[in-house]
């Protein structure tokens, strides 16, 4: 069978993932704190091909000896091997609501390090968001509009007991004489987070260490990083890629067909 | 294929909600005491895609294995931007302003035969003619605004009526001066928890589902108005107009993804022919 009829197939599937970030990239232009996947393509893996020959010694008795001369490489695909969120800080937004949070980047020690919220998914367990769009529920905790808790340094939910509250840039809640601190986590290494959805992280992350400097900004909210520009670009771009690879599939096809029908035929 | 076609249409769907929310903070920006709604985003879940498992080609990798595959997104919960709106002098002495955030008259609404005490902000009030050459206190709608004694009724035929700062209603007949209520303001401790009735007012929620009782929402305190003026609806024209322009240009983005995702759909259907 011919070798390229799959890696243009491969080409087409590819194609199809990246789409698929790019279109969920552009649904999530509005979503507050949403971090932008970038789809990252790599090559099946290379191999090295070798032309099998034989080639006569002229003594008395004649012998074959095979010979092998290398070709060159080739790669046989490509896939999507990840999606990479893009840890950028996005703009900031005025809304006035004093229950919205924004999260300002400072100074990191580790290049892909990041800071997020913590809250407390369904299942009791700690997980990370950067979207600071959060609302006070009927028991007057502080809940993401998902209803997750949002928690405190000690890993309690903030109980806010539905009174207004200021919130200092280092991340401190003023309720009346009480000061709560949001529990605010630092990763190391935001590439090793998974995302979960309704905006949540999940990996490790601990508390910010000494060096990590950062600011909240209460009344604000830290907007998608998407580029609709680009993504859009992006895409054009990979719908192309895709007939491409959808017309060298098509020429394999023509090829095969030809083979079918035309290669000995008599008359 | 299809995922991203159903992110697109997913979340086309919530953007229309959100341009509704628009279309009904715009509807309302001449409505007194409106205070603006608003929603955000929140990206829904993500499917884990576990390809091309061999170890070899985990080299180089940033992220843990596997690729996870968002499925859009949904518009969150309403917020409500509880901040004053601007005061509009009307001249009329039954418009009463509250001066202070979150402060509220109360009123007494009938409904299906059940009187219930409601909440506004909405101070345009009026004189409803009663029996007995009697005048009582209602709003727009016709409800009996309360005092502190209740409803707010007195005799008809005075010369002159005037609200006072602290929400004390005098008349003056000739050259008496006489008190005939006094308004019962109070304040929403925890405002969030208010329900919205339509009408411009507010209700409790159910007291005992939440576990709170009246007095942890809604407390008395000290009047703070004006006469003669009205509360403006706190809606930014600009900044509805703005997120209308934006949601709908994403709406637009999202419909191109759909469009692309078919004609490349058009594409492997092409493969034979």
């Amino acid at each position: 069978m011919l070798r390229g009829f799959y890696t243009a197939a491969s080409g087409m599937l590819t194609m199809q993932r990246q789409q698929e970030a790019l279109a969920n990239n552009i649904a999530n232009a509005n979503t507050p704190g949403y971090k932008a996947d970038q789809a990252s393509i790599r090559a099946f893996p290379e191999m090295l091909m070798y032309q099998m020959g034989s080639e006569n010694i002229p003594t008395k008795q004649s012998k074959n000896l095979p010979v092998q001369n290398p070709i060159g490489s080739m790669n046989t695909g490509v896939y999507v091997q990840e999606y990479v969120p893009n840890y950028v800080q996005g703009s900031l937004r005025e809304t006035g609501v004093t229950t919205d949070l924004a999260l300002i980047d400072g100074v990191f020690p580790d290049e892909t390090g990041s800071i997020f919220f913590t809250v407390q998914n369904e299942n009791g367990e700690a997980r990370y968001t950067r979207n600071g769009n959060f609302t006070v529920d009927g028991q007057g905790n502080l809940v993401t509009t998902q209803g997750y808790y949002v928690l405190d340094q000690a890993g309690n939910p903030i109980q806010t007991d539905g009174m207004e509250f200021t919130v200092t840039p280092e991340g401190q809640l003023q309720i009346g004489a009480q000061n709560i601190q949001l529990g605010i986590a630092y990763a190391a290494n935001a590439n090793e987070l998974e995302k979960e959805g309704n905006g949540l992280f999940n990996g490790e992350a601990g508390p910010v260490p000494a060096g990590v400097t950062y600011n909240v900004q209460q009344g604000y909210l830290e907007q998608s990083n998407v580029d609709a520009t680009q993504s859009m670009t992006q895409m054009m771009e990979s719908y192309r890629l895709f007939e491409m690879n959808q017309r060298v599939l098509k020429a394999y096809d023509e090829s095969l067909g030809k083979a079918v029908s035309e290669i000995g035929r008599i008359g | 294929m299809s995922r991203a076609m159903i992110q697109a249409a997913v979340t086309m769907n919530q953007l229309q909600q959100k341009m509704d929310l628009i279309g009904n903070n715009l509807a309302n920006s001449q409505t007194t005491g409106y205070k603006t709604k608003q929603a955000n985003f929140a990206s829904l879940l993500f499917q884990q895609i576990n390809n091309m498992t061999d170890p070899a080609n985990a080299e180089g990798r940033l992220t843990p294995d596997g690729v996870r595959v968002g499925s859009g997104a949904k518009l969150g919960s309403v917020n409500i931007d509880l901040s004053l709106g601007a005061i509009k002098e009307t001249g009329r002495t039954l418009d009463v302003a509250l001066l202070e955030a979150n402060h509220l008259f109360q009123v007494a609404v009938t409904e299906n035969n059940v009187t219930e005490t409601r909440y506004t902000r909405d101070g345009s009030f009026y004189l409803s003619p009663l029996a007995n050459n009697q005048v009582m206190l209602t709003t727009k709608n016709g409800d009996p605004v309360l005092g502190v004694n209740g409803q707010i009724v007195f005799e008809d035929g005075f010369d002159e009526i005037t609200v006072a700062e602290n929400g004390q209603i005098s008349v003056r007949r000739g050259n008496n001066t006489e008190v005939v209520g006094q308004l019962d303001v109070v304040e929403a401790v925890r405002p969030r928890l208010l329900e919205a009735t339509g009408n411009n007012n507010f209700r409790l929620p159910d007291l005992e589902a939440l576990g709170y009782n009246q007095g942890e929402i809604i407390q008395d305190v000290e009047a703070s108005l004006r006469s003669g003026a009205l509360e403006n609806s706190n809606v930014d024209m600009a900044e509805q107009l703005t997120d209308l322009i934006n949601v709908q240009r994403s709406y637009q983005f999202n419909a191109r993804t759909i469009s692309m995702g078919d004609q490349m759909m058009g594409l492997v259907n092409q493969l034979r022919s």
